[in-house]
């Protein structure tokens, strides 16, 4: 189910209706939670809501006997169920035509003539997030950083809490299990501003979004031909704008649903094109996956414990994996590899050149930061390597006569929605939407929002999917 | 909370005002979901019943409640417009086990030009049947929620191009100078659809010439741009033939209807898609029924305002003669 769609509008509304109306105990509500949450899940594809539950019962299993287990031999092994039936949910769901496409590729050029008939696989909505969210359960009992969850019923919900199932935030378990032991009511003050930031979600997903900017990234990357070197950076901007605004917004809507519930949910996103460098990139964009993948991937892999070669190791393998998470082909890979090549290479300079940010390199550098992003937003985008090669050669001007594709609106609009994201981005890189509210005057604070909720009811259209809904 | 939950209702009903002071009226849109439930009303269908394929003429043309009147039976309407038929009556023969009566349009532009799945004439239908395997239980709730809202907002409009009216189809009118030149002549919407997919020209297209001619204007512009295109008359017809006898030989009956067009069309037709080499050897080839407007006084003689379609009171009386023909010759009963 979408949050934007008149579909989830009633669903929330009985779901409110039912968690404040006072007719169930705590433990009711939080049964009917997690039946709204499988409801959420399976309106999609109900046989694949089968996955959750196994994933559940597995982690739930897995993380009561690592409470008591005491031999580090049988610990290993229940760790490893946990790992295997995630991860093999994965690699079967997400990467298996990935797979067999690369075997097969192998086994050709190997000069043998292997032509498999590619796997029919629905790949299950947000299994990258879930599998990733109760993985960290066990490892964190592994390693005994956690308490198991007190009933089985926490730890379900904790897995399947639908404001954050199949787009995140990715939360840990003390960050969330724990907050459904005790009853939750959101205070008025709570609701409100979980409803503000619903509706700033929404926003930045139907107006931004899918209005503004889709259009034009859509025309760009689907063009199949090569283009001028202005299309192309436009084209890539509006992109990036786009998935910003995309996958942003589900997060800020899962944070206000969350919180319109009494539960609170931790920031995704902290103005992430304003970042200076890419190690703050990641501090700010998709923060629950970049501390997830720096806890249980970078760090084990020996982090910057173990010298500079062994640290720039695990920083690659590290992105290069980030790349893989987020979909099964190779330009994902080249993704991943070029974040993992600048961190290295940030890392390098920093180590050679100390530099004292002032407002004035601040702002270059956070252009320079945000231009690199883009080039690797090309390789996201694109589906083929092909139109990504064409689009960087454009984007470098070597295509002098690639053809022009959008109109002067066109890069224009964009050219606005990417400026004005930019300067509150940095505007704000030091502060909180929170904090700009309070020193908002509230009739302006209302009218902002009444302008938001206006513009979204007449953007309405077809309800288009998130992005990441597909990771 | 209360200042923007007021001032956006406020905004909204300015909006709904503004729109209908323009003559915008609430309307069903002819989209995907729509499609889509008729689509899944043939799996229910039975020998006596008929489908619609083809593209905007048999659409326009073929007035399902004129048809229910005449025959007791209200037919599910497939066609799509600006589509071939092709893949919509693959779909039904290789996809579902109905065995009744399928009406396939024919208009000889869409339906020979090309087999090509993601080309303009079979790319909308290739779609909706995707989305048709596709679509969720959400995609079902969020349609059946919409239906009030869409039948009771003029705003609420999914219409793309120069009547679109949400956000997005307005901004995308705007022009500031031209970069790149559009030389496609503005395409207003000429029809309404209600719930059962009965499509009906507006009653401004039929009166009001000037308007009429915005839509000639876009028809010209077809014919020009397709004119490069060399018609894939071979691949088409044995696609088609080969699918109408694999439905005759599960019981099913098909008829192919040729519905009016006229004026400068009319004769652009005449010259790219002859009769002769195009509507006859289909005929001969799929040994079906097949009712050409000009073989019939009752079918001809029809003024399409804007030359490719009939206005509602015409496809009233097109539909009445054809089907009294068709249960003359013995395909329908009353």
């Amino acid at each position: 189910m979408l949050f934007n769609s008149l579909g989830f509008i009633l669903f929330l509304g009985l779901v409110l209706f039912l968690y404040y109306t006072g007719i169930l105990s705590w433990t009711n509500r939080k049964r009917m939670l997690l039946l709204a949450s499988y409801l959420f899940y399976g309106l999609w594809n109900p046989p694949l809501v089968i996955l959750l539950w196994i994933s559940t019962i597995v982690d739930w299993t897995a993380g009561n006997k690592l409470a008591v287990e005491k031999n580090s031999g049988r610990r290993k092994l229940w760790l490893l169920l946990s790992m295997l039936t995630n991860l093999g949910f994965l690699a079967f769901f997400k990467y298996g035509n990935f797979l067999l496409e690369n075997f097969t590729a192998g086994v050709n050029a190997l000069g043998m003539t292997y032509e498999p008939q590619p796997m029919d696989i629905i790949l299950p909505m947000g299994i990258s997030f879930y599998t990733f969210q109760t993985m960290s359960y066990t490892i964190d009992m592994y390693y005994q950083r956690i308490k198991p969850a007190r009933t089985f019923l926490d730890f379900a919900l904790y897995v399947t809490f639908f404001p954050q199932l199949v787009a995140g935030p990715i939360v840990r378990a003390k960050d969330l299990i724990s907050q459904f032991y005790d009853e939750k009511k959101a205070t008025a003050n709570q609701f409100m501003w979980g409803s503000f930031l619903l509706t700033i979600g929404l926003f930045q997903k139907v107006v931004l979004a899918d209005t503004l900017l889709s259009g034009t990234a859509d025309a760009v990357f689907g063009a199949a031909k090569v283009l001028n070197g202005l299309d192309a950076w436009i084209g890539t901007l509006a992109f990036s704008g786009q998935i910003f605004f995309d996958f942003a917004g589900y997060s800020t809507c899962a944070i206000g649903i969350a919180l319109m519930l009494g539960i609170i949910l931790p920031d995704n996103f902290k103005y992430p094109y304003a970042a200076i460098g890419f190690s703050d990139l990641w501090r700010r964009w998709h923060i629950s996956l970049s501390t997830w993948l720096r806890d249980y991937l970078y760090i084990p892999l020996g982090g910057n414990k173990n010298g500079i070669t062994r640290m720039y190791v695990a920083l690659i393998l590290t992105m290069l994996l980030g790349g893989l998470w987020h979909g099964a082909a190779w330009t994902f890979v080249v993704w991943g590899a070029l974040h993992g090549l600048y961190l290295v290479i940030e890392r390098f300079l920093r180590s050679k050149v100390r530099l004292k940010i002032n407002p004035i390199n601040g702002i270059f550098l956070a252009l320079l930061t945000y231009a690199c992003v883009n080039i690797t937003w090309v390789f996201f985008r694109a589906r083929e390597f092909e139109t990504a090669i064409n689009m960087i050669s454009s984007m470098f001007f070597i295509n002098n006569d690639g053809i022009k594709l959008l109109q002067y609106f066109d890069i224009f609009k964009v050219t606005v929605v990417i400026s004005l994201l930019f300067i509150c981005h940095y505007l704000m890189r030091n502060s909180s939407l929170k904090e700009l509210s309070l020193k908002t005057p509230s009739w302006l604070f209302g009218v902002g929002w009444a302008i938001m909720l206006f513009l979204i009811a007449i953007s309405q259209g077809s309800g288009q999917q998130f992005i990441y809904f597909q990771f | 909370m209360i200042i923007g939950i007021t001032g956006a209702l406020i905004g909204l009903v300015a909006w709904e005002i503004f729109w209908r002071s323009h003559d915008f009226v609430p309307d069903l849109d002819d989209d995907d979901d729509l499609w889509v439930i008729h689509r899944a009303a043939v799996e229910e269908a039975n020998k006596d019943d008929m489908v619609i394929v083809g593209s905007s003429r048999a659409y326009f043309d073929l007035q399902l409640d004129k048809w229910e009147e005449e025959t007791g039976r209200r037919p599910i309407q497939l066609a799509i417009e600006g589509s071939s038929p092709l893949y919509a009556f693959d779909d039904l023969v290789n996809n579902t086990d109905f065995n009744g009566t399928i009406v396939v349009g024919v208009t000889e532009g869409l339906f020979f030009s090309t087999l090509f799945p993601e080309a303009p004439p079979n790319e909308k239908v290739v779609n909706r049947l995707k989305y048709y395997e596709d679509r969720t239980y959400a995609d079902r709730l969020n349609y059946t929620l919409s239906i009030p809202l869409q039948s009771s907002f003029a705003f609420i409009s999914d219409v793309s191009g120069v009547d679109g009216i949400k956000l997005k189809a307005l901004l995308d009118e705007i022009q500031v100078g031209q970069r790149v030149p559009n030389p496609m002549p503005p395409f207003h919407k000429f029809s309404e659809v209600d719930i059962s997919r009965n499509l009906r020209m507006t009653t401004r297209t039929a009166t009001d010439t000037a308007f009429a001619g915005t839509i000639k204007k876009v028809w010209l512009f077809f014919n020009q741009a397709g004119s490069q295109n060399i018609p894939e008359k071979e691949a088409t017809t044995n696609f088609f033939v080969e699918n109408v006898k694999k439905f005759k030989d599960r019981g099913g009956e098909v008829i192919l209807v040729r519905c009016p067009s006229t004026g400068v069309l009319r004769e652009h037709e005449n010259q790219v898609f002859s009769r002769s080499e195009f509507w006859d050897p289909l005929v001969e080839k799929a040994e079906v029924p097949a009712y050409h407007f000009e073989d019939y006084a009752t079918l001809s003689g029809f003024d399409c305002p804007e030359w490719s379609h009939l206005s509602a009171e015409d496809a009233d009386i097109f539909t009445a003669a054809l089907v009294r023909i068709l249960i003359k010759d013995g395909f329908l009963s009353n």
